[in-house]
């Protein structure tokens, strides 16, 4: 009564079908319409960033670092000519990258949403504007463009705002250039205010480019031969569009340069864009495939059309279901309709296959359907919940396009599972007529011939199984210890960039660009502390105590105690407890400090300013004695002391006499109390990075950085600051200056390539960087208040594994080399994103990988109503899977994000064979109760029909394998052989073992028998 | 010419007779404008403020720098100004010398006290951030009106509206501006700036007017880059002409020592 329940609960399904076929069709056909209909709204996501959930805390801190030190994702544009003598400083090829920089700063829209660029006046030619058509030339690409809602001349936000940021070009037409002029004046302008006329400007700009550190390595080569235009954009979406765009305008540059695009933005949105057409061409060539394997297995039709349906609903409700849950289509989901359609024909397979074989027992289309679907609805819903189980797992990373991936494909395996319960009983009812089925007659010789080879390999395996048990055995303990060795030696890697072709334009740019500069990957290392506010009143007070008894106690003993005394006073009233109010503190120290002042420098102060206010043509040493002596209310010693000091230099007049009268002023008046205040306070109150101690730390760190072989640049502010600061003190030697003289001259202005030595003066020199005529440039390095700052650190390569080098390498030295405060260091950009989704995703790959293995374990225990057969079936896959990545690790490919991602799933699918194969050798073992028999029939049919599966599968994505992108290929490739080779271990050690086991395996039987 | 800004002189008389003499037909733009540069610019044969500069970032950061700044009329149009900063701390008793010559280029110079650095600023663009702040060197000192030409747009009760086209289009950053001025006062009261593609991106305003000593001045001036999202306000305190600057205030000696001028 039970057994019977269970039976009419099993075929309820497919008894509705066969009873309404028409029914189910339609029913079936309204559904998939519904799912198709939600096609139009698909959206597309292409951006890696998004492995990341965008509420997780490093991304969030990417976006502040990001609008803190207004940073933009950049489009790497690199001009490079090796072909003319002075390299890329030639006035030809300066002056088209002058032009360039000038279009895209121009970019605007016509009314058609045309980009319209503004060429300049150049000789004769007048100014024009200039309409550009980016669209794809190729009707295909059009077509696909429309498909996908791409439209190449998408180059403007809603407010029709150009997708470039102008103001932030860096290119040598619009960075600041800070140089030495006429009279020993300084000179502000842009690098190439104007193209150079002549090979001699040219080099001109050259030198500057050269002696800049914050250019040589990053905007120019150090080769010389290159210059890199940094473009950018206000989305990273933007950047295939402004590569075109840049493609485009430099079209029609017939001569010595190359360009090269390049930069992670647009190697992603490249991706993206590829990864459509990837979609649109593989996934359907992935059904021709599966459509001729089962011509070739089933030679019929009519018969191959159900499986080929099932696929097709199933992967539109999938997609469907995914666009009507408000996704995007990301790199994962792009691949759902591979990885649905072979699976999706599994089953089906198996249900045709048994149909036609029993078809002639029955005559009776209802009647055979219900015996097969008797048949192998458990075996059907275990391997489907097997596989849904693989890749519902993906849900449990908390990396959101896996899960979304993961999820979606499960459904859709359920949808797939409940379509041959239902789709293909009602197929059979509806199109396949019983006369047809009659005239086909016994099964029997159909699939000799494909199948003949195959079967008889297959029964040489089954033999070896039995007889060579020992042997098998014994290799496969080899083979693991060798796979968990290899296991070891894993790569974790993974870089965007790779993700193309080797002979990719993207890949070219990349090496080619690499070679000639610090690195087009870009991350960035920020220094912040954690407690800005760490100076109190108390260390002032300190300070200016030993400070002040440094410099005041020789030359004025009593104001120096008189000094100390307020200070104390001050100390005790302002800085407690109870009441801490430094500006309080500060303002009456000062007015104290001028009282104290007043008494010993006032007749100074007066003295200085009488002579500083005289006028100096026709001034001689008479006539500037006659005005000091003129000087009222002054101490008469004070005059007198000035004045003997004086004598020596009778012989000066005008000018020169009068700065030796003040410089003798100022010899006293240094020792001014209120200005030791002001100082003092300036220098302790400073902003973090306005102090040189720290300033001279990031130098320090930037060195040991740079020692890292990936790392090829890194700049701060650091850099722009020894620049002005050399620019600022440069002298240069007289004219008729000796060799030596010229040398003396050259090392001190090599000096002053240097932190300047208090905090005042970088703030000093800062605040001439601040009003640069690129505005605001410095604060892509520093905040606005000093208190952090940023460390630009551009990669040479962007494999995860080296940007993980350089993050250790900083942490290194943060701990070896105490900073002179306690400092926060966090990374940000791109590069550097990438690994954290990265250790993300490994990590919860184990997660996903554990869970599906207990998950199936259990299903498998549950599925046999036995433990040892539980552990049984999941041997075949777990040597597969430790074959797998032990094979990966000792060939030295990188695990990374396709090879992660396939640990979870490839379980779920390679199970299937497993019970398959365990299931009917059970069967078999109860009816004919000799091991030895059971393997040699199990060799027979059962192997057959799982050798067919596994053949359909591997082959279903081999057209991955074409794909231009390598990930899809790495798919295809890693899947193909996962399914080899657990078909192989499910034939080789299940039977193996099973040969081992046979007492505790078979027990129950035989002891029946 | 234009922008607001601060020294401003222009005796309450000149303008009356201004407008009796204009006062039956409509002045020419280029006169509008000339008056406009010297109500803004050249009041009085000297002046003194206080400024106190705001700088706004786009997330609300706020800078100040305070600074006193001298004018002395020199010459026809020439003039010399003095710049010396209080604060922030760090850049205390920094000074610039400006010596603007009209028709030719100006000479500047800096001093760096904390380097103890006297160096002089070659010639360049004088559309570049002052201190880092919105307003440009040229709105401190004034654009030559010869610099652009000049149609009047609109003319109502209180204002005209000039269009300023520049003669040398590759010397500046934008194509043309819109500036308002008051015909009263003949202060510009309002300047926007627009770029090839015809947008807007830059505004400079004069947001508080009052009479120093019988002339009308503008104590609080804004300039905004609209593109970057950065503003910077100046307030102009203790604001008075004619106090008698001697020359030689305005020479490198003075960088070095301030003048009484600006420490008292």
């Amino acid at each position: 009564m039970v057994k019977r329940n269970h039976k009419v609960f099993k075929l309820a399904m497919t008894q509705f079908s066969i009873r309404h076929p028409w029914l189910v069709m339609a029913g079936l056909l309204i559904l998939t319409a519904v799912f198709l209909s939600q096609f139009p709204k698909v959206r597309f996501d292409n951006d890696p960033e998004n492995m990341l959930s965008p509420k997780e805390y490093v991304r969030i801190f990417n976006d502040e670092v990001k609008a803190k030190y207004n940073l933009y994702d950049f489009v790497i544009v690199g001009i490079v000519n090796d072909k003319d003598p002075d390299g890329i400083f030639n006035p030809k090829t300066l002056g088209r990258i002058h032009a360039l920089t000038h279009e895209l700063l121009s970019l605007s829209r016509d009314a058609n949403n045309r980009p319209v660029i503004v060429k300049r006046a150049q000789g004769d030619q007048k100014e024009e504007r200039v309409t550009l058509d980016l669209a794809h030339k190729s009707l295909w690409e059009k077509i696909l463009g429309i498909a996908f809602r791409h439209d190449p001349n998408e180059l403007f936000d809603e407010e029709g705002n150009s997708a470039i940021i102008g103001r932030e070009i860096i290119s040598p037409s619009l960075v600041d250039n800070l140089k030495q002029a006429d009279l020993g004046s300084l000179k502000l302008e842009y690098l190439m205010e104007h193209p150079p006329a002549t090979r001699e400007e040219a080099r001109i700009i050259r030198d500057d480019a050269m002696g800049n550190p914050l250019y040589s390595g990053t905007l120019v080569s150090e080769d010389e031969k290159a210059i890199c235009l940094y473009i950018p954009i206000i989305e990273k979406t933007f950047s295939y569009n402004v590569a075109r765009l840049v493609s485009e305008l430099t079209r029609d540059w017939h001569g010595d340069e190359r360009i090269y695009i390049t930069g992670l933005p647009v190697a992603e949105d490249t991706f993206g864009v590829e990864m459509m057409l990837q979609m649109a061409e593989s996934a359907p060539l992935a059904g021709v495939i599966i459509f001729l394997l089962l011509f070739f297995f089933f030679r019929r039709i009519s018969l191959i059309i159900a499986p080929m349906i099932v696929a097709v609903i199933s992967v539109i409700c999938t997609m469907g279901l995914l666009i009507w849950l408000g996704f995007e289509v990301h790199i994962m989901s792009s691949m759902i309709a591979i990885f649905l359609m072979p699976i999706a024909v599994a089953d089906s397979v198996h249900v045709l296959s048994l149909f036609y074989d029993s078809y002639s027992k029955y005559n009776d289309r209802a009647e055979t359907i219900k015996h097969v679907i008797g048949q192998l609805f458990m075996p059907m819903l275990y391997t489907s919940l097997t596989t849904i189980a693989g890749f519902a797992s993906l849900g449990t990373t908390p990396i959101p396009p896996v899960k979304v991936f993961g999820l979606h494909v499960a459904f859709g395996v359920g949808l797939a599972w409940v379509l041959t319960l239902t789709l293909i009983p009602a197929y059979i009812m509806v199109a396949v007529p019983e006369k047809r089925l009659r005239a086909l007659g016994p099964q029997s010789n159909r699939r000799q011939n494909p199948s003949g080879m195959l079967s008889s390999v297959l029964g040489r395996f089954g033999r070896l199984g039995y007889s060579a048990w020992k042997l098998i055995l014994t290799m496969v303990v080899l083979i693991m210890g060798i796979s968990v060795y290899g296991i070891t030696k894993i790569n974790v890697n993974d870089n965007p960039v790779k993700w193309f072709a080797a002979d990719h334009e993207i890949r070219i740019a990349d090496r080619v660009l690499n070679s000639h500069f610090g690195g087009t990957y870009t991350a960035y290392l920020t220094l912040s502390a954690p407690r800005p506010e760490s100076c109190t009143c108390l260390d002032v007070a300190e300070a200016m105590d030993s400070e002040a008894n440094k410099r005041f106690r020789k030359y004025l003993p009593e104001a120096t105690d008189q000094f100390l005394g307020e200070l104390e006073l001050l100390k005790q009233l302002y800085c407690n407890v109870n009441s801490s109010n430094e500006k309080k503190c500060f303002v009456e120290l000062v007015n104290r400090a001028a009282l104290i002042d007043a008494e010993a420098l006032e007749s100074w102060n007066k003295l200085a300013d009488a002579i500083n206010y005289m006028e100096t043509e026709g001034l001689t040493f008479d006539t500037l004695l006659d005005g000091i002596k003129e000087v009222p209310g002054i101490k008469e010693d004070d005059r007198e002391i000035l004045i003997s000091r004086l004598q020596e230099y009778r012989g000066l007049t005008g000018e020169r006499l009068l700065q030796q009268a003040l410089d003798l002023c100022d010899e006293v008046l240094q020792l001014s109390f209120r200005e030791f205040v002001f100082e003092i306070e300036a220098e302790l109150t400073a902003p973090l990075f306005k102090q040189p101690e720290m300033l001279r730390y990031v130098e320090q760190l930037q060195t040991h950085l740079i020692e890292n072989r990936v790392v090829g640049k890194t700049s701060s502010a650091v850099d722009a600051l020894k620049k002005a600061s050399y620019e600022l003190l440069y002298v240069s030697p007289p004219s008729d200056a000796t060799k030596e003289e010229k040398e003396a001259y050259d090392r001190r202005n090599k000096n002053n390539f240097n932190i300047p030595d208090s905090a005042s003066a970088v703030g000093q020199v800062f605040i001439q960087l601040e009003g640069m005529k690129k505005k605001d440039s410095l604060f892509h390095m520093v905040t606005r208040d000093y208190q952090e700052a940023s460390l630009w650190v551009q990669l040479k390569s962007g494999d995860n594994m080296d940007m993980e080098a350089v993050v250790k390498d900083a942490e290194d030295f943060l701990k070896t080399n105490p900073p002179p405060v306690d400092l926060k260091a966090r990374w940000a950009g791109l590069t550097y994103l990438n690994i954290v989704w990265q250790n993300k995703m490994v990590r919860g790959m184990i997660t996903s990988l554990g869970a599906s293995f207990l998950v199936v374990l259990v299903m498998m225990t549950l599925l046999f109503r036995s433990p040892l057969y539980g552990i049984l079936a999941m041997i075949p896959l777990s040597v597969t899977i430790a074959f797998i990545y032990g094979a990966i690790g000792l060939a030295g490919k990188d695990y990374d994000m396709p090879v992660a991602i396939l640990s979870a799933m490839t379980l779920g699918l390679s199970v299937d064979f497993a019970i398959h194969f365990l299931q009917r050798a059970r069967e078999s073992q109860k009816e004919l109760g000799d091991w030895k028999e059971v393997c040699r029939e199990m060799f027979k049919e059962p192997a057959m029909a799982i050798s067919r599966n596994a053949i359909i599968i591997s082959l279903g994505f081999t057209p991955l394998l074409l794909a231009p992108l390598v990930p899809y290929k790495t798919v295809g490739f890693f899947l193909a052989t996962i399914m080899a080779v657990s078909w192989l271990a499910t034939l080789f050690i299940l039977p193996a073992i099973m040969t081992a086991l046979q007492k505790p395996l078979f027990r129950e039987n035989m002891s029946k028998h | 010419m234009m922008k607001k800004l601060f020294l401003l002189v222009i005796t309450g008389t000149m303008i009356l007779q201004a407008a009796a003499v204009f006062g039956a037909e409509r002045p020419s733009p280029d006169k509008i404008i000339e008056m406009a540069n010297d109500a803004s610019y050249y009041q009085g044969q000297d002046g003194r403020a206080d400024v106190k500069m705001t700088i706004t970032d786009k997330a609300g950061g706020v800078r100040i720098r305070e600074f006193t700044i001298l004018r002395k009329n020199t010459g026809q149009k020439d003039q010399k100004f003095y710049v010396y900063f209080k604060e922030p701390a760090d850049v205390r008793k920094m000074a610039y010398l400006v010596w603007k010559h009209v028709g030719k280029e100006d000479s500047r110079w800096l001093w760096l006290p904390a380097l103890n650095l006297k160096k002089r600023i070659a010639p360049g663009d004088k559309r570049t951030s002052f201190v880092g702040s919105d307003f440009f060197y040229e709105d401190v000192s004034g654009r030559g009106v010869n610099e652009d030409t000049h149609e009047l747009l609109k003319s109502d009760d209180t204002w005209y509206l000039i269009k300023n086209v520049p003669k040398d289009p590759d010397s500046v950053e934008f194509v043309y501006y819109h500036v308002w001025i008051n015909k009263t006062t003949f202060l510009p009261e309002k300047a926007e700036y627009y770029d090839k593609n015809g947008n807007l991106y830059r505004r400079v305003e004069a947001k508080k007017i009052m009479k120093i000593q019988g002339y009308p001045t503008v104590v609080e001036s804004i300039a905004s880059d609209l593109v970057a999202g950065t503003r910077t306000i100046n307030r102009f305190d203790n604001v008075r002409y004619d106090i008698g600057l001697k020359d030689r205030i305005f020479t490198e000696r003075f960088l070095r020592r301030p003048p009484r001028e600006v420490t008292q």
